[in-house]
């Protein structure tokens, strides 16, 4: 097989394996009756949809973000604050997430722009921190930590289910056709040498900018819907240790592989649910989990498994 | 004179920001990581220090270098277990060194954060004080004994520090090799052995300043993550890896948020230093006294 095809045949195999994942998602109502059990498993598919907006940056772009969670909530309180002070319906609200945070992204991109590793790192972290601590201030615009109240869609839980369910499916296309394309090459030509990818005529500046407005658009409209089905929004969706768990989502499913986000997404947030009952150690695994597999197996589990299934898939 | 007494109340917390800080920049500059698990550091000399001299009674002058024990073991068992694969030829497949330290670290953070939360409790310890001096006027400032004995302490640290990176062997050896890894060990150090005790220093004075402060902060699990976010903007602003701009960048930092929260907003005082992180990275990227390099 010439280099010049493994790529696709890898993305392809990738993506047949999130559809799959999808597919098992998509039944899960048939077999799940509990609306708490099916909350569970939306909350895990939102994460799911940040996870792979964080991976597009970090994974593919290498553009390591502390700021995910961050613009989870940047977009959901657009939502919020169109709603409570225009009463703008959801189907202009929801995508004036979309745009605020794209926006938002695209100046943090071009902050940070010529910032590499533990300086864009500090940065994105120094921005999250700022938007959380600005909109928990701000009591008389945004009502602080209370939070603020949302309309919602449906009131129907499966409906609100495939809601989310559609808009994975939408985003992992939508990576899918980035990825690619010309785009994603330049993306993961500037992640392994930003210096030879410019040097071989990539603009760097231009394909950075991209990668921070898509993936950060990708969490404004996973923290949007978040905010109208939970009908409630406050700083808490911005918590450094959202974005923590999402990186541990990333980094234990297996970094630069669609599928690795997805798994990675639904196993630690339905094995965290389940580890709730043994008394609230789910954070202590997973960070220590994250620590051994970032020292172990940077592969993550789906790198471990795809080496199984499809010998050729490995790096 | 409220501007006098926020004058000095400001550089005493610059004082024990200095004392957090340095060690990050010291970090920063041997291994050009950013330790997100700093906080951790402070947060674990806070609990040493509280659950010591509370629940066995000890002195706290007592409970003071055991919080500093505990300081020095964390971060020697952190530079054994994690930093190791940054220098000693880490086959990178999938990760870049400086992602893979800010995983481990920032994973570390939440692992040490919940670890306490789970053992010790949620809630927050009111610290004993080192001497029972309530508030005292000092010429037109007003001060707690509390506060002028661990301004003092730190003080006397940073003085210490100072003339171990200058004058001691080992401290020569750190500057040697943060200012290069293969030079150093060509001229015969144990690169890797002064890396373990950036470690264990830096643990140690993250560690104290934690304890220093138990008393006035009333350590929680999460007690650690204003100092670090304050000790990351200091490192910015003195210049990454610089050991002096650290020290006077915390002073800096510490005067102009005394200031800052009283004229400005007490709200906003928490964003006021991230505010300055961002501002030097984007205009001033080597800092006050900093070295060139942090672009791509």
């Amino acid at each position: 097989m010439s280099a010049g095809r493994l790529w696709p045949e890898r993305l392809r195999f990738d993506l047949a394996a999130t559809l799959v994942l999808c597919a098992a998602l998509a039944i899960v109502p048939i077999f799940v009756q509990s609306p708490y059990t099916l909350g569970i498993i939306l909350v895990s598919v939102y994460f799911a949809i940040i996870a792979l907006a964080w991976n597009l940056l970090a994974g593919y772009a290498g553009q390591f973000s502390l700021a995910p969670a961050a613009f989870a909530m940047l977009g959901a309180y657009t939502t919020a604050l169109l709603d409570h002070y225009w009463h703008v319906p959801l189907v202009v609200g929801i995508p004036a997430a979309i745009v605020s945070t794209a926006l938002l992204g695209w100046v943090l991109g071009k902050l940070v722009l010529n910032l590499s590793g533990p300086y864009l790192a500090l940065t994105t972290l120094a921005f999250a921190e700022i938007a959380r601590v600005v909109i928990g201030n701000s009591y008389e615009f945004t009502r602080g930590d209370q939070g603020m109240h949302v309309a919602t869609l449906t009131q129907s839980r499966v409906g609100y289910y495939y809601i989310f369910l559609v808009t994975l499916l939408a985003v992992i296309a939508l990576l899918y056709v980035l990825l690619r394309g010309r785009l994603g090459r330049f993306m993961m030509a500037i992640r392994d040498d930003p210096v030879g990818a410019s040097s071989r005529g990539i603009d760097v500046v231009r394909t950075k900018s991209i990668a921070f407005c898509v993936s950060c658009a990708l969490c404004g409209l996973a923290g949007s819907l978040y905010g109208t089905f939970s009908q409630l929004v406050s700083p808490e969706l911005g918590l450094l240790q959202q974005t923590g768990l999402v990186l541990s989502m990333v980094v234990i499913g297996g970094m630069s592989t669609l599928t690795g986000s997805l798994l990675g997404a639904l196993l630690v947030y339905l094995s965290s649910e389940w580890l709730r009952g043994f008394g609230n150690v789910q954070i202590i695994v997973f960070a220590l989990l994250v620590i051994l597999f970032a020292r172990y197996l940077p592969g993550g589990l789906w790198g471990l498994v795809a080496g199984r299934l499809r010998p050729a898939a490995k790096r | 004179m409220l501007a006098l007494d926020l004058l000095v109340n400001g550089l005493i917390y610059g004082c024990f920001y200095a004392l957090m800080a340095v060690g990050l920049a010291m970090i920063f500059g041997v291994l050009k990581i950013v330790n997100f698990a700093h906080g951790e550091f402070f947060m674990i000399g806070a609990y040493t220090y509280v659950l010591i001299s509370l629940k066995l009674g000890v002195s706290p002058w007592l409970a003071l270098p055991a919080a500093a024990l505990a300081g020095a073991l964390l971060g020697w068992l952190v530079e054994r277990l994690l930093m190791r694969p940054l220098y000693q030829g880490y086959a990178s497949w999938g990760f870049m060194k400086d992602e893979y330290a800010v995983v481990v670290t920032f994973g570390l953070s939440l692992l040490l954060i919940n670890l306490v939360d789970k053992t010790v409790g949620p809630y927050s310890f009111q610290g004993p004080p080192l001497v029972d001096i309530g508030r005292f006027p000092l010429g037109p400032v007003m001060l707690t004994g509390q506060k002028a004995i661990a301004a003092l302490v730190a003080v006397a640290l940073m003085v210490a520090l100072a003339l171990f990176i200058k004058r001691s062997v080992w401290g020569l050896q750190i500057q040697a090799v943060a200012q290069n890894r293969l030079g150093a060990s060509l001229a015969g150090i144990d690169s890797t052995r002064t890396t373990s005790l950036i470690f264990v220093v830096s643990g140690v004075l993250a560690a104290l300043s934690g304890a220093l402060l138990a008393p006035l902060v009333n350590p929680s699990p999460d007690v650690g993550t204003f100092p670090a976010i304050k000790s990351y903007v200091i490192v910015v602003l003195g210049g990454m890896g610089s050991i002096w701009g650290a020290m006077i960048a915390a002073l800096i930092l510490g005067v102009s948020e005394a200031f800052f929260s009283v004229y400005v907003s007490y709200d906003y005082r928490d964003a006021f230093g991230l505010i300055i992180l961002i501002a030097v990275l984007l205009l001033r990227p080597e800092g006050l006294l900093g070295e060139k390099g942090r672009t791509v």
